[in-house]
């Protein structure tokens, strides 16, 4: 079954950067390029949003404390 | 009696019913440490069940607390605890609630909940715990959801037994379960 695709723009002198970058690497096409970093990119926000952070913790221990669970 | 060389652990989040479940295994047969340093409340009427007054998480982020005495037996180690627990082997047994009849429950207790965010903060530990237990080679892991307990123990205690490696008595540990203390049951 083929993927369904969708046609964004994106500058021409920006295109050509990519292609050189491109060459000689794993990648097949700026297509397959981009669509690879922009993947990552999805994938890192998706993590950085649900992350337990060092805020999170201490703000977890803030209730632990107040149900009696920590010192 | 479960393998001596093990340690087993009951988390989940703080009033996601591991209580209860203590409770249970405690019923049904199992070796569970605890101490009565809490008293019973109107919080939990039946029991902590747990160790140091619940602050076993202080002594474990002290690196203070031995289980070599408690090994083959089940102890009470919360969510955030699980970060702190030395290398071992590890069964846990990990209660899962649906996370607004936890924070309404802590709420009861005295801590300011604020829902939307604390939704949020609290479906974090337990990605958090999750992918803590993955990574770690000495922790294997069974989801126990607290509303399938409430609704057929039996069937809930069976999965247990099995991932303990010990049948337990359920008709004993069914009576544990007393479904008017599940309070905060939500809608959905």
């Amino acid at each position: 079954m083929s993927e369904q695709k969708k046609t964004v723009s994106i500058p021409t002198n920006l295109y050509d950067a990519i292609q050189e970058r491109v060459e000689g690497t794993e990648f097949n096409s700026v297509e397959e390029y981009v669509t690879f970093v922009l993947e990552e990119v999805i994938k890192d926000d998706d993590e950085e949003e649900t992350a337990f952070t060092a805020e999170d913790e201490e703000e977890v221990k803030k209730r632990l404390r107040a149900l009696g669970y920590l010192d | 009696m479960p393998n001596s060389n093990v340690n087993y652990i009951v988390s989940g989040l703080e009033r996601s019913g591991t209580s209860v479940m203590m409770q249970m295994l405690n019923t049904g047969g199992v070796k569970v440490v605890f101490d009565d340093s809490r008293p019973p409340d109107e919080h939990n009427p039946k029991g902590y069940f747990e160790l140091a007054g619940g602050k076993i998480i202080n002594q474990l982020m002290a690196g203070t607390f031995d289980f070599e005495p408690h090994q083959g037996k089940i102890v009470k180690v919360t969510a955030y605890g699980l970060k702190f627990l030395p290398e071992g082997n590890y069964r846990i047994v990990y209660m899962m609630r649906n996370i607004d009849e936890v924070l309404n429950s802590m709420r009861k207790m005295g801590a300011d909940i604020d829902m939307e965010k604390d939704r949020v903060l609290f479906g974090k530990l337990n990605k958090f715990s999750f992918e803590l237990i993955d990574k770690r080679d000495d922790m294997e892991y069974t989801t126990i959801n607290y509303r399938d307990v409430i609704d057929d123990p039996g069937k809930e205690l069976q999965k247990i037994g099995l991932f303990l490696g010990e049948p337990l008595d359920i008709e004993s540990a069914v009576k544990a379960v007393d479904s008017k203390l599940y309070r905060n049951r939500a809608t959905n």
